[in-house]
């Protein structure tokens, strides 16, 4: 049932160790990344041993039980400051990592490193299932996930998914659950900016198929892959392997919608 | 005090570290985001000109907006948000960044003589001298008042205006306006889109 997924899983980590072996300024962070991308693997592996019932409040302890082995690799090659907080996890009340998921929940920021890693995997999994999806709340508005509510990590331009080879589809890509979710094109998912004049994106050469997508109005921005330049890339994977553009950006004045799990 | 991601990261490059929010070393991202050559593009939501289809259209132009830089568009590209066409484009509108930017346009007028064998430069107030010479000659020399009937028309049947796709509906507006009132029947300018 959920072979999709693995398969999914699977080509972001080979993504990841693709990028890391070209050892660009981005290889020790897209090395931790496959690292983390083999656990989350494992947990999607390990939830979809038997049905989950879709609500977070009923799975929790399921899910939290998942996270020792993101700890663990933290703890074996994640920086120090990370570290830190996964022993203190470790060594804390069984109960913290049931918390911090169930806070995160409630509350989503992308400074909760721990929950925000498990419940990608746990998410993405149940937005496969038949039953019904975890939801927070409707999605009244169509910049947050319409599965679960969540801020977009990335934005996609996607040949193949409008009519023809012309005009690309743009998609937003849950940091959440991981779903991705038509949105137009000249808007600003933060804002819901339309003006033109304060709406751009910058590139570099460098990285062709990667954009930065700017907003004067908010000053806040998404990086946009775009699969029209570059088909093999993988979304999620290429967005980290951007992260000079993060920083660029971050040096003139913009500020993410959401960090990813880099930190950037 | 909360610190925001942006401060965060310029506090830590400023203290020598370099680092994520997460702790990561981003010192080697940094120095490669130092040398990156970085390019504003802006897109432009338009309406094909060609036919009266009115396909839906993203125009992508180069440029940050400095006084001394001149935008220059780089591509064109269907609006896949568009209802009408959905982000396809026939072959004519797919093509229309060389509408833009073509360096066989022609920037001034140009004049065949009869019984000539090539197109001439002529300037633009010769041109319109001319134009309206030929005019005046024309509509003189042929303007019906009654028809075969005896009733009043009013107008030039040896005049005709044919409107290009591109035109502009003040353009357009300043033709039927101008036409009309020489009293020109044969008229198109495909004032549709």
């Amino acid at each position: 049932m959920f072979h999709g997924k693995t398969t999914a899983w699977r080509r972001r980590i080979e993504r990841a160790d693709q990028l890391a072996s070209e050892n660009g300024p981005a290889a020790s962070l897209l090395r931790f990344y496959a690292r983390l991308l083999r656990e989350q693997q494992k947990v999607c592996d390990g939830l979809a041993a038997s049905p989950l019932s879709g609500s977070i409040e009923a799975d929790v302890d399921r899910v939290s039980d998942c996270m020792h082995g993101i700890l663990r690799a933290i703890l074996e090659c994640g920086p120090e400051q990370l570290a830190a907080d996964a022993r203190k996890i470790l060594n804390g009340p069984g109960s913290v990592s049931r918390d911090l998921v169930l806070t995160y929940w409630g509350n989503r920021s992308d400074r909760m490193f721990f929950p925000k890693a498990l419940l990608q995997a746990y998410c993405e999994l149940v937005s496969q299932q038949d039953s019904a999806t975890p939801r927070t709340q409707a999605a009244a508005d169509e910049n947050t996930c319409p599965n679960c509510g969540g801020q977009p990590q990335l934005s996609i331009l996607d040949p193949s998914a409008s009519a023809s080879a012309e005009g690309s589809a743009r998609q937003l890509q849950c940091a959440t659950c991981l779903v991705t979710w038509p949105f137009r094109r000249v808007v600003c998912p933060s804002c819901g900016n339309e003006d033109e004049r304060t709406l751009g994106y910058y590139e570099s050469p460098t990285l062709p198929h990667v954009r930065v997508d700017t907003c004067d109005r908010c000053r806040r921005y998404l990086k946009t892959i775009d699969l029209g330049r570059l088909g093999l890339a993988v979304p999620l994977v290429d967005e980290v392997a951007g992260a000079p553009l993060d920083v660029w950006a971050g040096q003139h004045g913009y500020e993410k919608i959401e960090l990813n799990l880099i930190g950037l | 005090m909360e610190i925001s991601r942006r401060a965060f990261l310029q506090t830590s490059i400023a203290g020598g570290a370099a680092l994520s929010v997460f702790g990561f070393d981003v010192a080697p991202v940094l120095a490669q985001a130092r040398t990156l050559k970085i390019s504003r593009t802006s897109e432009t939501r338009s309406t094909c000109p060609y036919c009266s289809v009115s396909c839906g259209v993203i125009i992508h132009t180069l440029g940050d907006r400095a006084k001394n830089a001149v935008p220059q568009v780089v591509h064109v590209e269907g609006d896949p948000d568009h209802p009408i066409n959905r982000g396809t484009l026939c072959p004519k509108g797919a093509s229309l960044q060389q509408d833009i930017l073509n360096d066989r346009r022609l920037v001034k007028p140009q004049v065949r003589r009869p019984g000539s064998d090539h197109w001439e430069d002529i300037d633009w107030d010769t041109a319109v001298d001319e134009i309206a010479r030929s005019v005046k000659k024309t509509r003189d020399a042929t303007f019906v008042t009654r028809d075969s009937r005896g009733r009043t028309v009013n107008r030039c049947e040896s005049i005709a205006w044919a409107g290009g796709c591109t035109d502009t509906n003040e353009l357009n507006y300043l033709v039927v306006k101008t036409m009309r009132s020489l009293g020109v029947v044969s008229l198109e300018n495909q004032a549709r889109v």
